[in-house]
């Protein structure tokens, strides 16, 4: 009767956990941190069991009440999703323990301060549901449950700028889903199914399929903020409190990315090559237009919202060479993106809280005062230069060997470039950090353990670059980049 | 011509009205309706597709889709409107700014 | 013999009748978004959305149009009333400086160029005829899943095809959308600050309106709920219709006791979801798939989960109507 081990679903476990805590939280504001640290360490052991199926037996399916597609919904775990998960749970345990130190009650209202938590965790739950679901329309819920509870963490900072941004985000948010939604509309329409694999299986090209690869990629580009659609980004991404910053950088805007990646390999291959073309241009653009922005920022967590803005170009560069090194060439980019940008937002948390302001012209001797968190933005931004022998050094030279490979020598140039750029706005930042301030500050202490989170998620961004074969060995499971012998 | 393309039409027509006014219009309560509007247009286009030609039975999974989709509007709706109004609080305006911050 | 020859008419009517109904949609629509005054557009939107509620049961979606009665056009129009309400307050106070600025918009506007309105409205005509060409090549007659949902019927619980979808199929579905709803009221308690809406002096006709009103509302809510089993209704419609009792009840001024508004109200918000969630943990537990019911006693299962979730519906959408969190008055 009881169930094994071998079969325990985890899959379920790792989204009904953050939506237990959501609630629980809400129900019991007095525990909040407890819970939320709680669940946090439950979450990570909960992935790690999936982790160990996923390996031991091979992409796993598993039919929600039972049904199995196309008349239920299935949850899908293969490598893919899984280093999604992996690297969400690290940066999530990361923001919880963070946020115990941020949002203290001595200076953040504590009715505002009770509030994250089931906010964010509601997040936390939407993401890993995402990352798991193998259903279009489920998607959609799930994207709603994610645009939703990441608008009102980003009003949560309250002020002029952060509601104003919020509100821009939540509309961009919406569009962003109606398109996706009527994109939906059209593919079940022409297969009667919305199980992607079903649909992978179906789909053959048509005017109604053309229309739906537009509707559901311009949606998903919208919310994943690539050029010229990140208007809202560097808004909400810099009002918002810095956990929350570094949620929305690191995993909210790489969750739409997610599902357009897999609507690329599965349903779009009909598409065309046009618009693999296109998006690569766009990332380029980005990548150039959002380092030129941030090396003109004079505040720091603007400079790093741009900076996402730029890193979020890399990410479809992999769309015009679309061979299997280039997919997970990307895919590892993001992964020491989310960890290096978690780093860098915490870091900027730290400088904002004890200066009380994050202009980087007036940084005071950064160094010398909050030594961790100095060396925890400089491992970051050594990874978001890609220097060796970060995370960010090996997806760029394999995203470089993708473009050697194929010849499309401007992507080599393009990536150039805005390593470049970053290493500009880099050590524009750790420069000034060494400097003295003409303007004298009152400071306030910061929790060491919020110094210490921040340089154990830039070390493990390091840490990603040495322990490459592993997480590449992972990307294999499942096949949802194709046989690599061709690559 | 039958009802099912009349009303995709019809469906097609209200999504690109929304868009359109959600694009022209500055008054953030007017945004609103337009989101309305598209969703209301896209719940439209699921629905009139899934209709019987011929006396069969409709298909009932996007009529539950939509009823999905009207529940999370509404939710969408309610936030957005309290932020309407704190964003109106804050800045002594319900309208976005046109420049973002900086 | 008279019947037969009435049919080729009796379709002719209702091609005009939906011809109609299409027309009014999209005038209602543009003249929603069109209107100068905000008052007469959330009217607008309000008939809109009724109409809406029309062009569901034309295109046999009853279940659909009682949800977009009771949600799209009732509780939507409630919220944007109330927000609208709100604004004009704060208006009357409204500095000469802000006029200034209004005006200087009007005048700038003026000035747009007619090319760029061109531009723009061919930009749509294109997007709108595209998306139409696409429909219409879309292939006629494709059943999607009506078949399977039919044929699993029996051991789903409930007879009514939606239901059981909603409920059963699909559960994990309208587990995570309660749980946006229940995000949504999260979110609107946290932006604090959310200026209380005007104290109403219900008149005399609103209050014996009301006394009338509010228990039928109940048990129309708990009918639709009992009936969603095997006709339209169900969860959601009842729970709106119940939210609509907790509006008119905020309206005629009541407020729920002081004693209440703490643990027991977070405990009824987040009661449907909790069930839901509890259902299917349970399952696993006895060795089945998460939300799994067992065929015998499913349909018992889903009345109870129905049940929990109209409540948390009811409570959620009068809550996020009376906006900012309730508060506790202490006593001194």
């Amino acid at each position: 009767m009881f169930i094994t081990m071998q079969e325990f679903p985890w899959a379920v476990i790792i989204i009904v956990l953050p939506l237990s805590g959501a609630m629980l939280s809400f129900l019991f504001p007095r525990w909040v941190k407890l819970l939320g640290v709680l669940v946090a360490l439950s979450v990570v052991a909960a992935v790690v069991g999936l982790g160990w199926q996923v390996v031991e037996q091979g992409a796993q399916r598993y039919a929600i009440g039972g049904w199995g597609a196309p008349l239920g919904i299935d949850l899908y775990a293969d490598g893919l999703s899984l280093l999604m998960l992996i690297v969400t749970a690290l940066v999530c345990l990361g923001v919880s323990v963070y946020s115990t130190g941020y949002f203290n009650r001595a200076y953040f209202r504590r009715s505002k301060a009770n509030y994250f938590w089931p906010l964010w965790m509601f997040l936390w739950a939407a993401l890993n549901a995402l990352f798991l679901s193998s259903d279009i329309f489920n998607l959609y819920v799930t994207l709603e449950l994610l645009g939703l509870s990441a608008v009102a963490l980003v009003a949560l900072a309250g002020g002029a700028d952060a509601l104003t941004s919020a509100m821009r985000y939540l509309l961009v948010s919406l569009l962003g889903s109606l398109f996706y939604l009527l994109g939906v509309a059209l593919l079940y329409h022409s297969f009667g199914s919305l199980d992607i694999v079903i649909l992978s299986q179906q789909v053959e090209p048509s005017p109604a399929v053309w229309a739906s690869v537009g509707l559901i990629s311009i949606g998903l580009l919208l919310k994943t903020a690539l050029f010229p659609m990140h208007f809202w980004l560097p808004p909400a991404h810099t009002s918002a409190p810095a956990p929350v910053s570094a949620l929305l950088s690191a995993l909210v805007v790489k969750a739409s990315f997610y599902i357009l990646l897999r609507m690329w390999l599965e349903i779009f291959p009909v598409g065309g090559t046009a618009l693999g073309q296109l998006l690569g241009l766009l990332g380029s653009i980005a990548i150039l237009w959002g380092g030129i922005q941030a090396l003109r920022q004079t505040r720091l967590k603007m400079l790093i919202a741009y900076s996402t803005v730029a890193q979020l170009g890399y990410l479809f560069l992999a769309f015009p060479l679309g061979s299997y090194i280039a997919w997970k060439a990307v895919l590892f980019l993001l992964l020491s993106h989310a960890l290096a940008k978690t780093a860098m937002f915490m870091a900027a948390g730290n400088i904002l809280h004890f200066g009380g302001h994050d202009r980087i012209k007036d940084f005071d001797h950064v160094v010398q005062y909050q030594p961790l968190t100095s060396a925890a933005f400089a491992l970051a931004g050594a990874s978001i230069m890609g220097l060796p022998p970060s995370g960010g050094f090996i997806g760029k030279w394999l995203l470089l060997e993708a473009a050697i490979h194929s010849g499309q020598w401007w992507l080599v140039i393009i990536i150039i470039m805005g390593g470049l750029l970053a290493a500009a706005y880099v050590f524009k930042v750790i420069g000034y950090a060494f400097t003295q301030s003409r303007v004298s500050h009152q400071t306030r202490r910061v929790p060491v353990h919020m110094e210490w989170t921040a340089l154990v998620l830039a070390l493990a961004a390091i840490l990603l670059g040495l322990a490459a074969p592993w997480p590449l060995a992972l990307m294999d499971i499942g096949l949802p980049f194709g046989e690599g012998a061709a690559g | 011509m039958n009802t099912v393309y009349l009303y995709t039409m019809v469906g097609v027509g209200l999504f690109t009205l929304g868009l359109y006014a959600l694009l022209i219009h500055s008054h953030l309560l007017r945004k609103i309706l337009a989101i309305n509007v598209m969703g209301s247009g896209v719940f439209l286009v699921l629905v009139a597709l899934a209709a019987p030609t011929q006396g069969a039975v409709p298909d009932p999974v996007p009529h539950a889709m939509v009823i999905t989709g009207i529940v999370v509007a509404v939710s969408a709706t309610a936030l957005a409107l309290a932020l309407v109004l704190r964003v109106r609080t804050e800045t002594g305006r319900a309208e976005l700014p046109e420049e973002p911050l900086e | 013999m008279e019947a037969i020859s009435l049919l080729p008419l009796m379709t002719l009517l209702q091609l005009v009748f939906d011809t109609l109904l299409g027309f009014a949609l999209l005038w209602l629509a543009w003249r929603a978004l069109a209107s100068p005054e905000l008052f007469q557009a959330i009217v607008l939107f309000i008939a809109f959305g009724l109409l809406m509620a029309l062009a569901w049961v034309r295109l046999d979606a009853p279940d659909v149009a009682l949800a977009e009665a009771a949600i799209g056009a009732g509780l939507t129009g409630a919220l944007l009333l109330a927000t609208l309400a709100r604004l004009e307050v704060k208006n009357r106070a409204k500095s000469e400086l802000e006029k200034k600025h209004e005006v200087r918009v009007i005048t700038e506007k003026s000035k747009h160029q007619t090319f760029f309105f061109l531009l723009r409205m061919l930009l749509f005509m294109v997007v709108a005829t595209g998306l139409v060409y696409a429909v219409l090549t879309l292939p006629e007659n494709t059943s999607g899943l009506a078949m399977p949902v039919l044929e699993n019927l029996e051991s789903s619980g409930v007879s009514n095809p939606v239901t059981a979808v909603l409920l059963n199929y699909r559960g994990y579905d309208t587990l995570l959308e309660l749980s946006v709803l229940l995000l949504a009221l999260l979110g609107v308690w946290s932006f604090g600050g959310i200026p209380k809406p005007y104290r109403s002096f219900p008149g005399p006709v609103l209050n014996m309106l009301s006394r009338l009103l509010i228990p039928l509302l109940i048990m129309v809510a708990g009918y639709l709920l009992w009936v969603g089993a095997h006709a339209p209704g169900g969860a959601f419609q009842g729970g709106s219709v119940l939210g609509a009792a907790g509006v008119l009840l905020l309206l005629v001024g009541w407020r729920l006791g002081t004693r209440f508004v703490g643990l027991p109200l977070r405990i009824t918000l987040v009661f449907g979801v909790g069930i839901f969630v509890s259902a299917g943990v349970v399952f696993i537990l006895l060795g089945r798939q998460f939300l799994e019911y067992p065929p015998s006693f499913a349909g018992v299962l889903i009345l109870l989960i129905e049940a929990a979730a109209t409540l948390s519906i009811g409570i959620t959408l009068a809550a996020l109507f009376l906006g900012g969190r309730p508060e506790f008055r202490r006593h001194k």
